[in-house]
């Protein structure tokens, strides 16, 4: 009897304490995704409230009979997937960098961390002034440096626009990279180095045999978020490009968001985050059987 | 294949770690590297290895210097603390990692690893990863890994620390084996001085980057160089009574000890420091000639033996006895100092001023 009342209060101030994220959660994350997945079954103008009215798969049919959709899907997949290559690349590559004790490194780590803090609508709009064809920075310096003859339009032809919100995605978000691998780096043990260099393997062979099967999980992990961030990245491409020239850079976020804000569809624009939620569910677990995340610890 | 290690020095910014090593190691034999932590056997060991930049002097193996060889060309195999074996790996990929990295072709890894595997029995282990073994068995795969590329030197780095004592026991004689079996040099670093004794031919104690001594186990065992290498080796450790000498005679402990022969340059040592092991010593009942009164202060059971704790006037000494031997705690008891087995230190250096010509 006595244990069990010692069971009980042990259970009370344990949902006790788990309280507060559990509201906080029901409240800020599974009512917004559950209204979200309502709404997507609804017509919903919020101009004409009266007019609201239970459509079924109409706003799923809506949006997969619309090119814009598969074109901003396509672009998005496109966006995401070279984002996040040169992201890995460069991520690991500059970890590797850092991860050397030279003088002055602390200084570069704290110095990376510098994109990664600045608001984004802050970087784009500085971003739009060093991509200004006539009096950007960038322009000048190729110019001035005999690269290129005539200005290059970074954000007015689709095809260049499109590279430019990658590579701002990618000079913000590649410090995270960074920071997650340099951590795992620092982890491991100096004595496998060791044994590779008297089994006689070179540089490129430690990188490939030691280093590389140590950051597994880590480059697992961190390619599953942001490629989860990435796809549903809307301010970058929206403050840069606001999805132009024409349609260009539009993806799905940003699709969504001109159905939901511009036309006034909000169901057809909760019917798109629907959709994008799902493509990531699936795809995050594809990837992380496939990448056999956690196959280790079994 | 012989490795000779000429004025070997190594710093650290400004910490000298290694003081002008001059060692010879035979072909062959088993080699021991003995101190405490941070006396520079390790640093030593990888400098061998050519994992650590030598600051001054040469190695050299055989008749090649080796300073500006990388690791691995100098046909060397390690086996590390922690084994290091590649966590991805199967045991046979770790195994043939050395070879395969050396554009081995695939038949004659295949056939090297099973004939290591087999020898170390771990040929029922090949298919699984390093994290499903046992402490032992990744010992066993971490030696193989060294053994499968037949190299001249063997280097092992306290190979035997991270094992339960049972263990260690046990493959403290199968390394052994395996070292005669595979005639290489093996370098062995320790700071246990009970693995240095069993399993070394030469053993170099060191202290603060110097070696205090090299020679046989049996060498340092009974006759130390000096205090340190007298104190590290042997256990229970050895006691000392500072003395003062008067001739070959010297008084400590309220009584009057004869010293074994001292080397002529010993004549101006007033202050020894005399050296004698737990073994040595006898507990006798009468008085006479070399022993000392005094009383048992506490008896510690070994199991076969006995350690007494007997008292003097300002010293307290261990006497080493058999468990059934008589003796009381808080009793009067004499102890005998034969001269023999007495090891005399210069007070100020620590150096032996015993002279002995042979065992």
């Amino acid at each position: 009897m006595h244990i069990l009342r010692h069971l009980q209060s042990d259970r009370a101030v344990g949902l006790l304490f788990i309280a507060p994220f559990v509201i906080t959660a029901l409240f800020f994350m599974v009512y917004p995704i559950a209204e979200a997945i309502r709404m997507a079954f609804y017509s919903y103008n919020p101009l004409r409230p009266d007019l609201t009215a239970f459509v079924g798969l109409a706003n799923f049919e809506y949006i997969f009979e619309d090119p814009l959709f598969w074109a901003s899907f396509w672009q998005a997949t496109v966006w995401t997937l070279l984002s996040i290559l040169f992201q890995t690349v460069f991520g690991v590559g500059l970890a590797l960098l850092l991860h050397r004790a030279l003088f002055g490194m602390a200084f570069f780590r704290g110095l990376l961390l510098f994109p990664y803090i600045v608001p984004t609508v802050v970087i784009a709009l500085i971003w739009r002034w060093i991509f200004n064809p006539e009096i950007g920075v960038v322009n000048y310096s190729l110019i001035a440096s005999g690269i290129i003859k005539e200005p290059i339009y970074w954000l007015s032809t689709p095809a260049m626009a499109m590279a430019s919100t990658i590579m701002l995605n990618v000079w913000k978000y590649t410090p995270f990279v960074v920071i997650c691998v340099l951590a795992r780096l620092q982890s491991v043990p100096l004595e496998l180095y060791d044994a590779a260099k008297v089994d006689g393997a070179g540089t490129m062979r430690r990188f490939f045999d030691v280093t590389l099967p140590q950051l597994k999980e880590v480059l697992i992990v961190v390619i599953v978020f942001r490629t989860i961030w990435t796809f549903n990245k809307f301010e970058e491409i929206y403050l840069l490009t606001k999805g132009g020239p024409g349609t260009s850079t539009f993806n799905l976020a940003v699709y969504s968001f001109e159905q939901s804000m511009a036309s006034l569809r909000l169901g057809v624009g909760a019917a798109t985050g629907v959709v994008m939620m799902i493509i990531l569910l699936i795809g995050s677990i594809v990837y992380l059987r496939v990448a056999g995340f956690g196959e280790n610890e079994k | 294949m012989e490795v000779r290690l000429e004025g070997i020095t190594k710093n650290f910014g400004s910490v000298q770690i290694l003081k002008e090593v001059n060692l010879v190691f035979p072909s062959r034999k088993f080699v021991t590297l003995l101190g405490p932590s941070g006396c520079g056997k390790t640093t030593l060991l990888r400098m061998i290895a050519g994992l650590e930049e030598i600051t001054a002097g040469q190695i050299v193996f055989g008749d090649r210097v080796v300073n500006r060889l990388a690791p691995k060309d100098r046909n060397i195999a390690m086996v590390f603390q922690s084994y290091a074996l590649y966590p991805q790996m199967s045991v046979r990929k770790n195994l043939g990692y050395g070879l395969r990295v050396r554009g081995t072709v695939s038949a004659d890894v295949d056939a090297a690893v099973e004939r290591v595997a087999k020898i170390l029995e771990i040929d029922h282990l090949l298919d699984r990863k390093p994290g499903q073994l046992s402490g032992g068995q990744r010992q066993r795969v971490a030696l193989g890994r060294a053994m499968v590329r037949k190299p001249d030197i063997f280097l092992m780095d306290e190979p035997l620390s991270n094992l339960d004592a049972k263990l260690r026991v046990t493959m403290r004689s199968e390394l052994r084996r395996f070292h005669l079996d595979l005639n290489a040099t093996t370098v062995y670093v320790t700071h246990d001085q009970l693995e240095a004794m069993t399993m070394s031919d030469l053993v170099a104690v060191m202290h603060q980057g110097v070696v205090q001594q090299f020679g046989t186990p049996a060498e340092v065992y009974s006759r130390p160089a000096n205090r340190f290498v007298a104190g590290f080796i042997g256990s229970p450790p050895m006691n000392f009574l500072t003395a003062a000498r008067r001739g070959n005679e010297a008084e400590a402990g309220g009584g009057v000890l004869s010293l074994p022969p001292l080397s002529d340059d010993a004549t101006k040592a007033e202050t020894v420091v005399i050296g004698v092991r737990p073994q040595d010593l006898e507990i006798v009942p009468v008085s006479g000639n070399d022993r000392l009164k005094g009383k048992v202060s506490l008896i510690e059971l070994l199991g076969s033996e006995k350690l007494v704790e007997v008292d003097f006037v300002g010293v307290r000494v261990l006497v080493q006895v058999r468990a059934d031997f008589p003796v009381k705690e808080q009793s009067e008891v004499f102890v005998h100092f034969n001269p023999d087995r007495l090891h005399v230190f210069e007070a100020e250096s620590g150096q032996s001023i015993v002279k002995r010509a042979t065992l």
